[in-house]
């Protein structure tokens, strides 16, 4: 006989006796259940007041209490030294953290929620040693630079490997939706990460999105909302329109030249600049919807979410909406078979007009060095549309009005993501676990370009113009099938557990792009209205690439203190030469828990300390697909090599790349030893990690002289060594009501170029900015020395010269070569390096505190040593007056009587001697970019009981991007790297470049979340 | 050895592929190495403008090098593309003569691609002397970078080749409009031998294109040259890098290039016609100096044809009127996109070349026939004076803007003292030579003049021989 009934109680934590909230209530075998409130307070109508309640919470015993018609239960639980053992994920699984062997950091997304950014990776900055992750552009939705243990290769990619529920993902991070993540594992030493064999050098980012909880219904609901502005801090100092028209005027007197009217007079323009950087930027709203239902039995698991994110710009002309849905479903057919699906559709619309990039492309670029003195506006208060002073105010490059290009123009790309898998356990015998998963990923990207006869990006380009259009559409699918078995096993003491796999990848993309021009009608823009079609931006283009794989992997402990772990794969790789298509990548692991020895057993200080240590092998095939062969096309070194005779038409063929059938894999051979260090009770934990790593037969497309027809040839050559130190500290400052924690992590890494090829000491960036020579770091700043100007005629005779260029007043070079004259070009020339754009360490700390129904987090970021070559300069002080100019600029020298501050040199002598110091890239160039960027601090207030309606409810605020402390001057981000084509990450052998991007902007926040 | 390159349609796209890259050369840098560098043109300074040395330092003299390199940009480019002709070239040539397809046909395109590697090689041991000799496609890292081979040796691969096209190649008549032909390599040959100054061999050669009938001098100068769209390998023509206007990347643009600046957009567009014209600034190249426009004698109507004079309101030299090159003004429709061809050879160069190798034999009667074709066609009489000097000066008019006068000057050992004498001139009356009032010539103009150009910076940098 039974009943039904209410039964409510509390229940507290046996360590410090406060309510614990968030406890699951579930009366047994039934669905019926609750969560405890922030007090610690439940109530529940049970079906059966005879049933038993089931009270869990991650890290504590579950207890089961009988009812026993008693309507009120109070329980009190009590942390479980077993349950402790958070579980980590791991590569093909999961491990209890007390016994992983390798380097593996975990990250609760839960904690990271409340930061209202669109990427999963910007949620991470500051949480993990030895993950250093920058946004290099403000652009939304885009630029984040991840880099696991500084790791770099020459040309073969460098990103991580990002695993989404198991699914190695071909397409972008960024469209995965960060309120679908439970959590996310970084695993950064060989033994963690050789399981992934081939594509492993960079380290592993392993994702689990969130699954149903058994016996819960979940419904929540969050909702953020704000808005974003650049801050005025750290925007480049660019003359006002009074200083603009005075160095104008001064640069004509200088000459012995009349001033131009309009200069004549610079106190004429007091309070008439025109700010056109300002007047590209706006603050912006921004909102994030999430929607989640999970709903779970004893049979069947599911996990729903829907999100919406619109984000407006802070750069006129861009937005971004992204749509999500995710569905994850597990069903248990039997108890030794289940099946699984995982579905997550994305749909992202992201219009951003070309902000980065230098000038002429970049308009930010463009409106940064405009001259303050051209109108954005008319006097009737509409823009205007081209800005144009007569040639002899020496306005030799006319303006569009570059808030007109950034509206006007049509840059959209609209991404359609479908990442979807689906899977069979089936466990035979205890023990014994037998997987076969099937993973597919279509990512289709539409690209759209349509640049209106009334607006340009170009410089000096009237409008109206010709418009012009691109489409740039592709698809890219691959799937993946893996068969994994695991078969775990204990003999007393002695725990095994084997796996073994093998899997089968396969990737292609289709692409199609067309370029056209001069289309009859600017409301007609398709590709039937133009008039020409631009034949060198018009191509198909299909590409595949296939992995085979076996691995297996042996996990042996014994008594859970003594680990060991070995594991091997082998890749087969369609990217590589047929002489060398094979890797095999072996790893090995132990560790010893030393706090389980008897004579630690019972340290009261002492809870957890481990040493570990390992070594492994991890290969690289991030090269793109063919590059092992010799391939013909009607292209080369940019140039179609179709020909025309007469009036006739005909096509060309030209061998454009040398084959290389050895060409084969990039390995990288890591060491690395740990420790791991809990005291007091967990109050304080501690996490230190040394590694080394050598990566050889670097893949690299290296420059041959062009005598051969050729620019490059794909090899494997040289080696670089990578060592440092990471240190995590954890701290519980304070418990109890007022609990305060803190989280805090430093990393110090190091390169060197150990080797390159035969005969070759160093190659340049391609820019010619960058240096990577043997026994120095990788890409370092390369250019001239500076040693202020030549402040006299003595000076100048007694100094080394550029010939016939140096005259009293220009830059001073130094002599490097000591061959008496200042040359560059060639490999014995003046130059030297600059600069390092690597940092001496990073760090991060992150301080939670919560007192009652408040909590509060403050998250900061830091990097120190880095240096940045701030590549507008080259605009920005250009001493011949074409472009606006940094406001230090005024300092030159103008006389020997008057010097200016000794730096900027005088604009007397035109190009031929302006231009050294412009065009001739030097230490001047090269900035100190360390920061401490207070990235995010959140407030938040949990509404207590109002079980009515729902079961919890918070409401919060927030800032995002706070304040960076930071000396750098070249810009507001002293995290960009833009190279000059504007697409963010300037490849490998040039990073760390400022030629001015989209500010990233801050942003304030208020966010709801409701738990039904 | 690449196998792509099996069939008869192979080996066409092969042999179209490797004309290519003369398109990129004569659009830009090699008429700044062997136009500019002459005194038949300048630059025209715009002292509102800057980063333009590398052209000045051409035209000026005054390349910055160090051991026998350097990093002018238009050097670099122009070697460049001369060995992209070179190892496509070498891609034919390599397996041709196994392949299975018409005899006639693999003729032609082997006779190409000997005239092309011949051609190429002329050019470079013309400008840099020695230089690396690649005769095999490069197939690995190694084998990329070869050392510098002597300019004998290149001469005589370079006789070798062009000797062995004449037999392959068609004639005019019989070969395709603008593909090169017997008449093209016999002229080439020529060239090579009057610069190693083989008269008897070049006479030969010379009177087998003459007695051709392939060719004739058209009745008016100005049509010896190519429209933008008509008019194309007229019968003058022996050899011309052939462009096409519109979207597909066969357009040239060097008349861009040849317009003094800052130059408007109503100034451009009334000058060419297009419908979307644009301002251009930076500075001028190719702008005909006052020198050139003294050697045309009175009367030759070569003058108006090859010289025209233009209006910049917004110039700041003098009154804003230059001459610029009229031979390659032509209307068309779009900004920065002209069809018009370069010429390379023209049957007035093989008359004038006639005239002098018989003139180095003493056969001045015979000589003077050759020279006055041309002179005639030009409004002229005859020659006065030294025979020598005439077909000296007639090559300077007849053929100006056309990158000849530089390797003329060379050949004939007249660079260094003419060259000197030219910046002499610049430097006393600078405002004849486009300086605006007030400004002076670079301090370091015409302080390295040499015959031969230093090699380019990016190879020394890759290539350990040198």
């Amino acid at each position: 006989y039974s009943q039904s009934s209410s039964v409510s109680g509390n229940v507290t934590s046996a360590d410090d006796g406060y309510g614990l909230p968030g406890v699951n209530v579930i009366e047994k075998g039934t669905t019926n259940g609750t969560v405890t409130d922030f007090d610690g307070n439940y109530s529940l109508n049970v079906e059966n007041s005879n049933a038993i309640l089931v009270f869990s919470y991650i890290g504590f015993t579950t207890q089961e209490i009988p009812i026993n018609g008693a309507s009120v239960i109070n329980a009190t639980m009590t942390e479980d030294a077993t349950a402790l053992e958070e579980v980590v994920l791991v590569g093909y699984g999961t491990q209890i953290k007390r016994e992983v062997t390798g380097s593996v950091q975990t990250v609760k997304v839960a904690e990271l929620a409340d930061i209202p950014v669109t990427q999963v990776t910007q949620k991470l900055q500051g949480q993990l040693a030895g993950v250093q992750i920058n946004q290099t552009t403000g652009k939304p939705g885009e630029g984040i630079n991840v880099r696991i243990r500084g790791q770099l290769s020459i040309s073969g990619g460098s990103d991580p490997l990002y695993v989404v529920d198991g699914f190695p993902i071909a397409g972008n991070i960024n469209t995965l939706n960060p309120a679908e993540i439970e959590s996310i594992s970084v695993l950064k030493d060989a033994a963690s990460t050789s399981l992934y064999g081939s594509r492993a050098a960079n380290g592993v980012v392993l994702v689990t999105t969130k699954q149903g909880v058994p016996g819960q219904t979940n419904v929540s609901f969050n909702v953020s909302t704000g808005i974003q502005n650049v801050p005025e801090r750290g925007r480049i100092d660019m003359m006002d329109a009074v200083e603009f028209a005075q160095f104008k005027k001064e640069y004509y007197e200088d000459q012995g030249d009349p001033v131009p009217e309009i200069f004549q007079n610079p106190s004429q323009y007091e309070g008439q600049t025109n700010d056109w950087y300002d007047a590209m930027l706006r603050t912006a709203p921004q909102s994030i919807y999430s929607l989640a239902v999970s709903s779970s039995n004893e049979k069947f698991r599911s996990s729903m979410i829907a999100g919406f994110t619109d984000r407006t710009g802070v750069v006129l002309g861009s937005d971004w909406r992204q749509y999500t849905l995710r569905a994850n479903l597990n069903y248990n057919l039997s108890d030794k078979v289940e099946i699984g699906l995982n579905v997550a559709p994305s749909w992202v619309i992201d219009r951003t007009p070309r902000t980065d990039g230098t000038r002429g492309t970049g308009i930010l670029f463009n409106a940064l060095h405009t001259w303050p003195i051209m109108p954005i506006y008319n006097e009737d208060g509409t823009r205007t549309e081209f800005n144009r002073f007569p040639a002899e105010t020496g306005n030799i490059f006319a303006y569009a009005n570059w808030l007109n290009s950034a509206e006007r123009i049509k840059d959209e790309t609209r991404n359609l993501n479908l990442l979807s898998n689906a899977y069979m356990e089936w466990r035979p015998i205890e023990g014994l676990s037998i997987r076969s998963s099937l993973n597919a990923e279509f990512y289709r990207e539409r690209y759209e370009y349509f640049s209106p006869t009334n607006a340009t990006s170009a410089i000096n380009r009237p409008v109206p113009t010709n418009n012009q259009g691109v489409w740039d559409n592709r698809d890219t699918f691959s799937w993946l099938n893996e068969n994994i078995a695991t078969y775990n096993k204990s003999y007393g003491e002695h725990n095994f557990s084997l796996l073994g796999g093998f899997a089968f990848q396969k990737f292609r993309l289709d692409r199609n792009r067309l370029e056209a021009s001069n289309f009859a009608d600017d409301r007609l823009p398709v590709v039937q209205g133009a008039a020409d079609i631009n034949r060198n931006g018009t191509f198909d283009q299909i590409e595949e690439n296939t992995l085979v794989s076996a691995f297996s992997r042996l996990t042996y402990n014994y008594m859970g203190k003594y680990l060991f772990t070995a594991s091997i794969r082998s890749d087969g790789s369609s990217r590589f030469g047929s002489e060398n298509r094979w890797g095999t990548f072996p790893s090995v692991s132990a560790g010893w828990v030393v706090s389980d020895e008897s004579f630690l057993e019972n340290s009261e200080t002492i809870s957890l300390m481990k040493i570990r240590g390992s070594y492994g092998v991890t290969g690289n095939n991030n090269i793109g697909n063919y590059t092992q062969y010799a391939l013909v096309g009607n292209e080369q070194f940019g140039r179609t090599v179709n020909g025309v005779f007469g009036d006739t038409f005909a096509q060309g063929a030209a061998v454009n790349s040398l084959s290389n059938p050895n060409l084969g894999w990039e390995t990288t051979k890591q060491f690395d030893i740990g420790l791991d260090l809990s005291l007091f009770n967990d109050r304080v934990s501690f996490i230190y990690d040394y590694y080394t790593k050598n990566t050889t037969n670097l893949l690299f497309n290296i420059q041959v002289p062009r005598e051969s027809g050729f620019s490059n040839f794909s090899d494997n050559i040289g080696e670089i060594k990578f060592w440092g130190h990471e240190f995590s500290l954890n701290t519980v400052n304070t418990t109890g009501k007022f609990r305060w924690t803190t989280s805090a992590n430093i990393s110090f890494n190091r390169n060197e170029v150990v080797a390159l090829a035969d005969g070759i000491d160093q190659v340049f960036g391609p820019s010619g900015w960058h240096i990577t020579q043997v026994g120095q770091p990788f890409a370092q700043f390369y250019g001239h020395l500076s040693d202020g100007v030549y402040l006299n005629q003595q000076d100048l005779d007694n100094s080394p010269q550029v010939p016939g260029r140096s005259t009293v007043g220009s830059i001073k070079l130094i002599d490097v070569n000591g061959d008496g004259v200042i040359t560059r070009g060639g490999i014995d020339d003046d130059r030297a390096i600059t600069g390092n754009p690597f940092p001496d360490f990073t760090y991060g700390i992150t301080n939670r505190v919560t007192y009652g129904n408040w909590d509060f987090s403050v998250v900061g970021t830091g990097s120190q040593g880095n240096e940045l070559l701030v590549r507008h300069l080259y605009s920005t002080t250009n001493l011949d007056g074409v472009f606006n100019l940094l406001d230090d600029v005024k300092y030159r020298f103008r006389s020997v009587e008057n010097p200016g501050r000794g730096f900027y040199g005088t604009t007397v002598g035109g190009g031929n001697v302006t231009g050294i110091e412009r065009d001739w890239i030097n230490d001047r160039f090269v900035a100190d970019a360390s920061y401490f960027n207070i990235r995010n601090i959140t407030l938040g207030y949990t509404i207590p009981s109002l079980d009515k309606y729902f079961k919890s409810a918070r409401i919060y605020g927030s800032i995002q991007n706070v304040h960076i402390f930071t000396k750098y001057w070249g810009g507001p981000n002293p995290e960009i790297s833009v190279q000059n084509n504007g697409q963010g990450d300037g490849g490998n052998l040039e990073p760390g470049v400022d030629i001015s991007g989209y500010p990233v902007p801050r942003i304030f926040n208020i966010g709801l979340n409701l738990n039904f | 050895v690449p196998t792509f390159f099996q069939t008869e349609e192979d080996f066409t796209q092969a042999i179209n592929a490797t004309y290519e890259p003369l398109r990129n050369m004569y659009n830009l840098s090699k008429n700044y190495l062997t136009e500019m560098s002459s005194d038949n043109t300048y630059y025209a300074r715009n002292t509102a403008f800057g980063a333009t040395e590398q052209q000045e330092d051409i035209a000026d003299h005054a390349i910055p090098s160090d051991n026998g390199i350097t990093a002018n940009v238009h050097v670099q480019n122009v070697y460049r593309d001369l060995y992209s002709i070179i190892a496509r070239a070498n891609q034919i040539l390599v397996t041709i003569d196994e392949a299975d397809f018409d005899a006639g046909v693999k003729a032609n395109i082997k006779g190409q691609a000997l005239f092309l590697r011949a051609f190429s090689y002329f050019d470079l041991v013309q400008l840099f002397g020695s230089v690396p000799m690649h005769l095999e496609p490069v197939v690995d890292r190694e084998g990329a970078a070869l050392p510098l081979s002597t300019s004998d040796a290149i001469y005589a691969q370079i006789i070798e080749d062009a000797q062995a096209s004449i037999p392959l190649l068609p004639p005019k008549s019989a070969q395709q409009p603008g593909r090169v032909t017997s008449g093209a390599a016999r002229t080439l040959l020529a060239n090579v031998h009057i610069v190693r100054q083989e008269w008897a061999q070049a006479e030969t050669l010379l009177k087998e294109v003459v007695s051709s009938n392939e060719y004739m001098l058209m009745p008016n100068y100005e049509d010896a040259f190519s429209g933008n769209s008509v008019n194309k390998n007229n019968s003058e023509s022996v050899f011309e890098v052939q462009y096409r206007e519109g979207s597909d990347g066969l357009q040239s643009s060097f008349m861009y290039q040849f317009l003094p600046r800052p130059i408007e957009a109503d100034e451009v567009g009334a000058l060419f016609g297009t419908s979307d014209a644009q301002p251009i600034n930076g500075e001028g190249n190719n702008i005909p100096t006052p020198d050139i426009i003294a050697a045309y004698e009175d009367g030759d109507l070569r003058e108006d044809a090859s010289i025209m004079y233009i209006e910049l309101r917004e110039s700041f030299w003098n009154d804003g009127v230059y001459p610029i090159i009229k031979k390659y003004v032509e209307q068309h429709a779009l900004h920065f996109n002209h069809g018009v061809n370069f010429p390379v050879y023209r049957y007035a160069e093989v008359l004038l070349f006639l005239a002098e190798a018989l003139h180095e034999q003493g056969k001045d009667g015979e000589a003077i026939t050759y020279l006055n074709q041309v002179r005639t066609r030009a409004g002229l009489g005859a020659h006065t004076g030294d025979l020598g000097e005439a077909i000296f000066n007639e090559r300077r008019v007849e053929l100006a803007f056309e990158n000849k006068r530089w390797f003329d000057l060379v050949r004939t050992g007249r660079a260094i003292d003419v060259i000197t004498a030219f910046g002499n001139r610049v430097f006393a009356t600078p405002n004849d030579y486009y300086y605006p009032v007030g400004a002076e010539p670079r301090g370091n103009a015409f302080s390295n003049i040499t015959e031969l150009y230093a090699l380019p910076a990016s190879e020394s940098e890759l290539n350990p021989n040198f």
